[in-house]
């Protein structure tokens, strides 16, 4: 892959969304995203007027995200706090799917839900979490075709607060799903340029990380070994690995530990790393 | 004192057999190729020791050095090392200390401090600015490190900095470090028995002029860049300030790289109790930063009711799991004793674990066993004093095992004893063991980072391909910083380019990242030489029998080192011949004259 550390930058939203941010920690957040050049600023919605005067005039965008991180709140709630965050400043805004709904085949329901909010959000790009880590790989399938049908312009992986972050698989379905016409965000465990690298080799042309500094800055060893990129073991990606009883609903932890059974690597499940 | 470049500072050469002090300069063609700190010292060493000198002898050399980021506002800059032909390991040695000494000496105006021959009597160095003069110290002979550091302070100046050896040091024991700042050892391979050799018991250091670099707006841009990113690291801004060292104890546990019982095993039942954490909770009274360091890792602690510096996780290990010991506090205070005496903590804990394991499998007899306490304390002091027990232990684990018939139960390389990571959990890292040029070491090419820690990216820790090229990347990378003398915790932060940007801000030398991997590359091929010179061949790049077997238990169970695979690739990637001996286009290439 031939990819610059400008074009790395370029893909990254900086991404601050824990509960005990202070203002100082989004400062900071804007200061480095303008130093590095990075594509925006992620943020909860309290922050965005804030962000939004430190950013005014540059390249960096705000964007905020909305039902954040359960995506189980009215749609109304949802339209309106987007449409007040882009009032605020916002440029780009992050929803979370109802995930029940989804599961509950309410797909009507859960395109009128991102309907509301593409609307509500004007021309501020809108981004729909997925939180495949709740779902099965058909639910994400089907996730992605009511996304492109609603009119938002990303499809995007993860909250990074649920049972799994984003993975090369998810990332490469996704973006078979959706086609080149749509943006693919992952999210979500990001925390290095390889991890980073992955994402964008499996289709991901946007990624959600509090790790950007990171990433950019050590992205640079690259250029003295290659062998930082030897492939890791096959279960290290995959999200049948990350599957957890305690943070996923039954049917979809055994749906991915099902996956391990037949699984031409099962050899290499070893997890005592 | 006006500001005085790297350049215009002073190389002191004291001749300790006539007393006399010259004064010279590092020539340019060396600062180019070799820096200062750690590659100014070997390229010295190797341009003017003879072969096969006892290194215990007047004929060796003793050099302090700093380098050309020493005392500027480089983070972590103040450190120094001591270069020299190690009588532990018989191979080139570099040993570093933090501390403030380094800042001192550079601020007096020199670079380094080379010590030939031996005084008939002991004596200390003293330093004070331009003034140099060689001092009686024979009062101070036989005195430990805390009381000679508080007694030359009364009789110098009281803002000097010390580096001095204990009793240890003036019994040449090969296990021997230097201290300075009381807690801060430059302990590895037995260079306070160099020191005591020489009947030299301290360096006191009164520096107070300014230090010059060549371009200040840029090193002011790059040391920014460089305190943001150990600001933003996990590692150099909550593990290491909140923990110390002692925070791997749990991680290295976990991994099953916890030697323990000798390296019989590498999971400890009882690591919590010797943890990082449990050091916070119970022991740890406040942080020690070094000079100029924003991390601070070391540690001030109090142990039965005493105040004492650290202990390090390497400390911990050693006197911990290694023996089979669970007891935080005991240990705390054997760190403290150790420092006092003046001894490696690595080495004697490790050597000492040698020989509980010797006693255990019937080849010697002495009231050790793994995990009791008993009369440890007094056998340190006996390591130190060079009597009895002690001194046999005080010969290493190499010397002590070959004794007794067991070869196979120390574990060394070259005869430097291995520190706290059991080399079969991790491939990369047991690679740099074997190929280390002064042995056993754990930070010449620190594969911790990416094979446990994930930093900068976590990489298969069993896996052997791709681990000669990052081996041989960091060696490189870690004789530069080592010549910048700089810490070693700041490459969990900093990247090669990071490091290039503020030695070519400091030296006005054209260095980017490839030029200062170049320099360093030079100097580990010099080092080799050097070693090669000694006798040491391709047969040293090995690792101790044990790790041919697998461990039974813990998260590295059923694994065993694979080093022949990656030491072919490795010799060839270093461009030496099947021998590991450097070819002549390897040579030319270095711009390395061979000897």
């Amino acid at each position: 892959m031939d990819l610059t550390v400008e074009d790395l930058a370029k893909t990254i939203d900086h991404t601050v969304l824990k509960p005990e941010a202070k203002q100082s920690k989004i400062k900071q957040l804007c200061e480095e995203a303008l130093l590095y050049k990075f594509a925006a600023v992620c943020i909860n919605t309290t922050h965005v007027e804030y962000a939004a005067e430190l950013l005014k005039g540059s390249s960096v965008k705000v964007c905020c995200v909305i039902g954040f991180p359960l995506g189980a709140s009215l749609t109304q709630v949802k339209a309106m706090e987007a449409k007040e965050a882009v009032r605020l400043g916002a440029h780009e805004i992050d929803m979370v799917i109802n995930v029940g709904a989804l599961r509950d085949k309410n797909y009507d329901f859960v395109r009128r839900d991102i309907e509301a909010v593409v609307e509500a959000s004007g021309n501020a790009h809108v981004k729909v979490i997925l939180e495949t880590g709740l779902l099965i790989d058909d639910e994400k399938r089907q996730a992605c075709l009511l996304v492109k049908e609603a009119g938002a312009d990303f499809v995007k992986t993860s909250t990074g607060f649920g049972p799994m972050g984003a993975t090369p698989h998810d990332v490469r379905l996704m973006r078979e799903t959706v086609g080149d016409a749509m943006g693919v965000k992952a999210a979500g465990g990001i925390r290095n340029f390889k991890d980073a690298i992955k994402m964008i080799e499996a289709g991901a042309n946007r990624l959600g990380t509090s790790a950007g500094v990171a990433i950019v800055e050590d992205f640079r060893w690259l250029q003295y070994s290659d062998a930082w990129m030897q492939p890791d073991r096959p279960c290290w990606d995959c999200p049948s690995r990350h599957a957890s009883m305690a943070k996923q609903p039954k049917e979809v932890y055994l749906w991915y530990k099902a996956r391990c059974i037949t699984c031409p690597h099962r050899e290499n499940n070893v997890f005592n790393d | 004192m006006s500001k005085q470049t790297y350049t215009n500072a002073a190389i002191l050469r004291v001749s300790l057999t006539d007393g006399s002090i010259r004064r010279e300069q590092i020539s340019s063609d060396d600062f180019a190729q070799y820096l200062g700190g750690r590659g100014l010292g070997v390229k010295l060493l190797y341009e003017n020791l003879l072969p096969g000198i006892d290194p215990l002898s007047p004929d060796n050399w003793l050099i302090f050095a700093v380098g050309p980021v020493t005392a500027t506002s480089v983070p972590t800059a103040g450190r120094f090392v001591v270069v020299t032909k190690s009588p532990l390991t018989g191979t080139i040695f570099d040993s570093h200390a933090g501390g403030y000494f380094g800042a001192q000496l550079r601020k007096a105006g020199y670079i380094a401090v080379i010590f030939e021959g031996a005084s008939p009597s002991p004596v200390y160095l003293w330093i004070n600015d331009d003034e140099v003069e060689l001092r009686d110290a024979s009062k101070l002979w036989g005195k430990d490190t805390a009381v000679t550091t508080e007694d030359l302070l009364k009789e110098t100046d009281s803002k000097a900095q010390v580096a001095c050896i204990g009793p240890a040091g003036e019994n040449q024991v090969k296990l021997a470090a230097i201290m300075t700042d009381l807690h801060r050892a430059a302990g590895r391979g037995g260079v306070g028995a160099v020191m005591g050799s020489k009947k030299l018991k301290a360096i006191v250091v009164r520096g107070t002029g300014d230090v010059a670099v060549a371009d200040t707006d840029r090193l002011s841009d790059a040391v920014k860049h460089a305190r943001r990113l150990i600001k933003k690291n996990p590692v150099t801004s909550k593990a290491l300030p909140v923990y110390g060292t002692a925070v791997l104890v749990n991680i290295t546990n976990e991994f099953g790289m916890l030697p323990t019982f000798n390296f019989q095993e590498g999971n400890f039942n009882d690591a919590v109790a010797v943890s990082g954490e449990k050091l916070l909770e119970r022991l740890s009274v406040k942080r020690y930063n070094c000079y100029g360091c924003p991390i601070g890792c070391g540690r001030v602690s109090t142990a039965y009711g005493q105040e004492v510096g650290g202990p390090e996780y390497e400390t911990i290990w050693a006197f911990g799991p290694q023996c089979g010991i669970n007891d935080l506090e005991w240990i705390a205070m054997v760190n403290h004793r150790c420092n006092l005496l003046g001894v490696d903590t690595i080495s004697v804990g490790s050597t000492i674990g040698c020989a509980m394991e010797l006693v255990q499998k019937g080849k010697m007899k002495a009231p050790l066993k793994f995990g009791d306490t008993t009369g440890i304390l007094d056998l340190i002091e006996d390591i130190a004093l060079a009597r009895g027990l002690g001194a046999e232990l005080g010969e290493g684990s190499r010397t002590l095992a070959a004794r007794y018939n067991a070869p196979e139960l120390a574990m060394h390389v070259k005869g430097l004893e291995i520190p706290a990571y059991d080399p079969r959990g991790a491939q990369g890292h047991a690679l740099g063991y074997a190929t280390s040029n002064r042995g056993g070491c754990h930070l010449r090419s620190y594969l911790i980072g990416p094979e446990i820690m994930g930093s900068p990216v976590r990489i298969d820790r069993d896996k052997t391909e791709g681990k000669p090229d990052l081996v041989i990347l960091f060696q490189n990378l870690s004789a530069a910083m080592d010549s910048l003398v700089v810490c070693r915790f700041t490459n969990f932060a900093w990247t090669v380019d990071d490091y290039a940007d503020m030695a070519a801000a400091c030296t006005g030398l054209p260095i980017d990242g490839s030029a200062l991997l170049a320099i360093g590359e030079r100097i580990w091929n010099l080092e080799r030489l050097f070693n090669i010179r000694e006798g040491l061949t391709a047969e040293d790049d090995k690792l101790p029998e044990r790790f041919s077997t697998a461990l039974s238990e813990g998260a590295s169970r059923n694994r065993v080192v694979h080093l022949e695979e990656m030491l072919t690739k490795y010799y060839a990637l270093r461009g030496w011949d099947k021998a590991g001996q450097p070819t002549k286009n390897t040579l030319k290439k270095l711009d390395i004259p061979k000897s």
